[in-house]
């Protein structure tokens, strides 16, 4: 014991070297949901072992997050931005060149809809189209889950919710207060096999976890569907959601200072199919999103080695096992 | 090699150990260090970690983690949950019923009827001529803005919960008061309630009740604000003289008597207060409330926060101050009665 304890002396009075390249400090938002925790956690790891940056991680949320880079300039990298959760403001910022997109950080993007169990739809195929949900809202429960208060997906349901008409059809709508909420009452019903129906998003935990069917809304129309982002659109209409766009996005002033990084970052994306079987791994193991980051760099490094330049692939040739 | 492997081994536990070979996943650290070509050899002291399920179980693998501790808690809660709710959920119907009722009477009755309904409240618990046009004004104010259905609705609620804190809590207080067994049983959860982030035992109600139920919000409102009530009326029904106490012995009143016709009247301003904070504390919890589908101006907060709205966060803000401020002069007013009257 005495020995160790020498040991760890000297071992305090050494300072821990710094990883030596020439990257400076960088920050990067993570949002509060577990697969941008996931993106996150990679490029961090990249970044610090591949590049030497000293990466402050910024927990955030959309909307906070792209008005911060419109006001100060900060953080450095924004990623996994839902580009129809950040509306207006975020095409604002674009073309006013506050703010730079590298690359779709999900391919070919995330899923919206609306959802019901898949049992459900086995019992009944007929609930697999909203017209079949409207002749018989007894069998969904007679109540839609919408979005939250301030989300985007809110003001396209709504106006979808006008266009249909739902509530004539006698299904209540109910607004949930939370995303968390939304989450737990589908979550209860799919345990006790009761019929659920309403909006959810992914690549996530919950979709990722319990087997869901998307009700067919009709045709993607992409001039109608524009028109249902705006809140209390005249004489709305229908259409399906399209496959939402999610970026990575850095300020112009971070591409300038670190091109190598920025080119990295511009490689830097998922399929939404591996983003999802990452998510039923974290479910599955227990494991934090942290854990599922350190998964994907043990487990898939052909796939993020090619985002690499060389000397970050030399750095990290121990983990790459080359 | 982890650090706490000698212990299992002077334990002779080794062979426990190895049972199951089935490590969780790789953490970060242990991906930082494989990056780099260490082992875990080379650790100093400084690093020494504590040992914790986790620092254990890197040593021996049939040790749980502490991740198996929240899974465990968690299959244990769900397992009592269905029979939990069994009970619990036609225990709390009626506040559903109640505040459902509430928000439907408050939003479909015509303004003109309710708002000098308030006033003529209002004016009977307080008597006040400046206090009745104050709350006119503020009212007038938040309807002038459109904001009157988002405060009657908040109102609602709160009517509701306080109601019902009122309701339960006195009760409980008397009992507090009469039995010093049950006050030291009650008083440690009076203040797990109090000291519990609100959000924790949200955390609970979403998986007892159905998210879709007004009576979620209404659970957690009363959780939270029922505490001063029951408190000041157990401090205040003790606070009676003693000498009046003999006196109503002597008189030779019935128990039933002396609470009624003594404590309670004597304990009022005590009581009094306590309603007053419990108002305020739902007041303060129906923004959280929102996050579990609560109607009302948390709602609006809410949206000023997640889309920085920074007008409508303020406007809304602003809307609870001032239906806090209603609230409290209307009580404290009528808490000053009371107090003039008992020194006539």
């Amino acid at each position: 014991m005495r020995k160790l304890t020498y040991s760890a002396i000297l071992c305090a009075l050494t300072i821990p070297s710094v990883a030596s390249a020439d990257c400076g400090e960088v920050s990067i938002t993570e949002m509060n949901w577990a697969s941008n925790t996931v993106v996150t956690s990679v490029a961090k790891f990249i970044m610090e072992q591949g590049y030497g940056c000293d990466v402050t991680v910024v927990p955030s949320d959309t909307v906070p997050a792209v008005t911060s880079v419109a006001e100060n300039g900060e953080p450095d990298i924004v990623t996994e931005l839902w580009k129809n959760s950040a509306g207006e403001a975020y095409e604002r910022l674009e073309a006013a060149g506050k703010i730079k997109p590298l690359t779709k950080v999900l391919r070919p993007g995330g899923i919206e809809g609306w959802w019901i169990p898949t049992y459900l739809a086995e019992k009944h195929p007929e609930l697999t189209t909203i017209e079949g949900i409207m002749a018989n809202p007894e069998l969904v429960g007679g109540r839609f889950n919408n979005c939250p208060d301030g989300w985007g997906c809110r003001v396209a349901n709504d106006n979808l919710v006008r266009a249909l008409d739902l509530e004539a059809s006698g299904i209540d709508v109910f607004n949930h207060g939370s995303g968390e909420t939304l989450a737990s009452s589908m979550a209860s019903a799919v345990q006790k096999q009761e019929p659920w129906f309403g909006y959810y998003w992914g690549p996530t935990v919950p979709l990722g976890k319990f087997d869901m069917t998307r009700v067919k809304l009709g045709e993607y129309k992409a001039e109608v569907h524009a028109k249902n982002q705006s809140p209390d659109a005249d004489n709305p209409k229908v259409s399906e959601f399209p496959a939402a766009t999610v970026l990575t996005t850095v300020t112009p002033d971070f591409e300038d200072r670190e091109p190598e990084v920025a080119e990295m970052l511009a490689q830097l994306s998922f399929e939404t199919e591996t983003m999802s079987s990452l998510l039923a791994w974290m479910d599955a193991n227990n494991a934090t999103a942290e854990e599922a980051a350190v998964y994907y760099l043990s487990n898939y490094g052909d796939e993020w080695s090619s985002w690499l330049n060389d000397d970050a692939r030399k750095r990290l040739s121990r983990l790459l096992g080359n | 090699m982890a650090t706490y492997d000698w212990l299992f081994s002077t334990l002779g536990l080794k062979e426990w150990c190895g049972q199951n070979k089935d490590s969780g996943p790789l953490s970060m650290a242990d991906l930082l260090a494989k990056s780099k070509g260490e082992d875990a050899e080379s650790q100093s002291l400084w690093d020494l970690p504590f040992p914790s399920m986790d620092a254990l179980n890197e040593s021996c693998e049939a040790f749980p983690q502490s991740r198996d501790l929240t899974k465990g808690l968690e299959q244990g809660f769900l397992a009592v949950k269905d029979s939990l709710s069994l009970v619990l959920d036609p225990l709390t119907q009626p506040l559903s019923w109640f505040l459902d009722g509430s928000l439907y009477v408050m939003l479909n009755t015509p303004w003109w009827i309710v708002i000098p309904v308030m006033l003529a409240v209002v004016f009977l618990v307080s008597k006040s001529w400046k206090l009745v046009t104050f709350v006119a004004f503020s009212i007038g104010l938040l309807a002038f803005i459109d904001y009157y259905e988002y405060a009657m609705q908040t109102l609602a609620i709160i009517f509701v919960c306080a109601f019902l804190c009122v309701l339960i809590g006195v009760p409980i207080g008397i009992a507090m008061a009469r039995s010093d067994w049950l006050q030291r049983g009650t008083i440690p959860v009076l203040d797990m309630l109090q000291t519990l982030p609100p959000f924790v035992y949200l955390i609970p109600l979403i998986f007892l009740f159905s998210v879709t139920e007004s009576k979620l919000y209404g659970i957690a409102i009363i959780l939270y604000a029922i505490v001063p009530v029951v408190r000041l009326t157990d401090l205040g029904i003790r606070l009676v003289d003693k000498e009046v106490i003999e006196a109503a012995d002597a008189f030779g009143m019935t128990p039933r008597q002396k609470l009624f016709k003594v404590q309670i009247p004597l304990a009022l301003p005590n009581i009094m207060a306590g309603v007053n904070q419990t108002i305020m504390m739902s007041l303060a919890m129906v923004v959280i409330a929102s996050l579990v589908s609560a109607p009302g101006l948390g709602v609006l907060v809410l949206r000023g926060i997640r889309n920085l709205e920074l007008g409508v966060g303020l406007v809304s803000g602003l809307g609870i101050v001032l239906l806090a401020v209603i609230l409290d002069r209307v009580t404290k007013a009528s808490l000053a009665r009371v107090n003039s009257a008992q020194k006539q």
